[in-house]
């Protein structure tokens, strides 16, 4: 089928690609009507009118005053509510300071006191056999579960974040101070502490804020991490673990701070907020 | 509108922050949310005013009710999302379109007084 001549005229000479006659997206509608129309249309309808009325002058007056009272009430705004969450912050971090003294303090009598019930007990049962007995249970059952304060031999593991990092996964968490300290138990350790935390089957190990906490009080680096156990073994058997992996892991791909060393005579002192809420004993 | 005419919208700028700075008006607590909304809705409607006045078919009346519109309907969008619990997103939504309206207008303003 041939065209007539000057239907085909135009297409004749080489037109350039025209990419407008497509349809604009339907999608981009929207922000295409937020840029291409930023003045509002009626400032064009009216002034297409000519005439644009009478002026109003303190219309345009009133507003200006407006604008100027939002924006100058909005700047004492901001500038007055800065120093009162200044020093509401300031209240916050003394009222946690005072709650942490008066947590030590507490924590302080529950040893004292717990020293008199062990006093007491030995006193109250006396000589005979089968008190003894209970003595002897009680002896060796209270350094096992964090009771009493117990000394030996063991190994030593300062952990930090890593020197350089200011990346959120250089840092030591929560997380890797429960797998170090699980691993720390599947090891054969006797007992274990973190910064002198000692570590029951009550404490919790978490993140509060920016700091890790144990047994609800915060940790200050570096983390020293304190395990009784035989010198000779827990380190290889920590390292076989997978604490040990992971903590391999950690050191080596984030750069942190990770040391085993044996140390010959630890000191871990008692859990003070050991107790049974709800079980009772049933002998 | 002459060039004379600029001035009495500069005067009354001037006293309105005046205004605010000596009585320290106590916004309510209620609408304290809105206040930098509107702020930046009245940031829109001066800009395109002033675009429209470079271009020379500003006109007041257009300009208060224009101003006065974008006030109220962004803080009601606020109020409305705040209700229904989007409120956050909504001022976001808000202040992405008039800030890029804003920016669209100081660019044109820019071009005409510059030439740039």
């Amino acid at each position: 089928m041939t065209l007539p001549p000057e239907s085909r005229a135009p297409s004749a000479t080489p037109a350039p690609p025209r990419q407008s006659s497509r349809p604009v997206d339907a999608s981009m509608d929207l922000l295409l009507q937020v840029l291409r129309v930023p003045v509002d249309p009626d400032y064009a309808v009216v002034a297409a009118r000519g005439d644009a009325g009478p002026r109003r002058h303190w219309a345009l007056a009133g507003v200006a005053l407006a604008v100027g009272a939002l924006f100058s009430v909005a700047a004492l705004q901001t500038t007055r509510a800065a120093p009162d969450l200044q020093s509401e912050r300031r209240e916050l971090i003394t009222r946690v300071q005072a709650a942490e003294t008066e947590q030590d303090q507490l924590r302080s009598r529950a040893t004292v006191l717990s020293d008199d019930i062990t006093t007491l007990r030995a006193a109250a049962l006396g000589d005979d056999a089968s008190s003894q007995t209970l003595q002897r249970r009680v002896n060796q059952l209270a350094p096992l579960v964090g009771d009493t304060a117990v000394h030996g031999p063991g190994v030593q593991i300062v952990v930090d974040d890593a020197a350089a990092g200011t990346d959120e996964r250089d840092r030591v968490l929560d997380l890797d101070l429960q797998i170090l300290a699980n691993g720390l138990w599947q090891s054969g350790a006797e007992a274990v502490a973190v910064n002198g935390h000692r570590l029951s089957n009550l404490t919790a190990i978490r993140n509060a804020g920016d700091a890790i906490t144990v047994d609800y009080r915060s940790l200050t680096r570096p983390y020293r991490v304190e395990a009784i156990g035989d010198p000779r073994t827990l380190p290889a058997a920590l390292a076989e673990s997978s604490a040990g992996a992971w903590w391999h892991d950690l050191a080596s791909n984030r750069g942190m701070r990770f040391e085993v060393g044996p140390v010959d005579d630890l000191a871990l002192p008692a859990d003070p907020g050991l107790m049974l809420r709800w079980a009772k004993g049933t002998s | 509108m002459g060039e004379g005419d600029l001035v009495i919208p500069l005067i009354g700028l001037l006293a309105g922050i005046v205004v605010g700075l000596v009585l320290e008006p106590s916004i309510p607590l209620v609408l304290q949310p809105y206040l930098p909304i509107a702020i930046v809705a009245a940031m829109d409607a001066i800009f395109g005013g002033f675009r429209a006045y470079l271009e020379g078919s500003f006109s007041d009346r257009v300009f208060v009710v224009s101003f006065v519109s974008n006030v109220l309907i962004s803080a009601t969008i606020v109020y409305v999302g705040d209700q229904i619990g989007v409120g956050s997103q909504l001022s976001t939504g808000v202040v992405v379109v008039l800030a890029i309206r804003i920016f669209t207008n100081v660019a044109a303003i820019r071009r005409v007084l510059f030439h740039a």
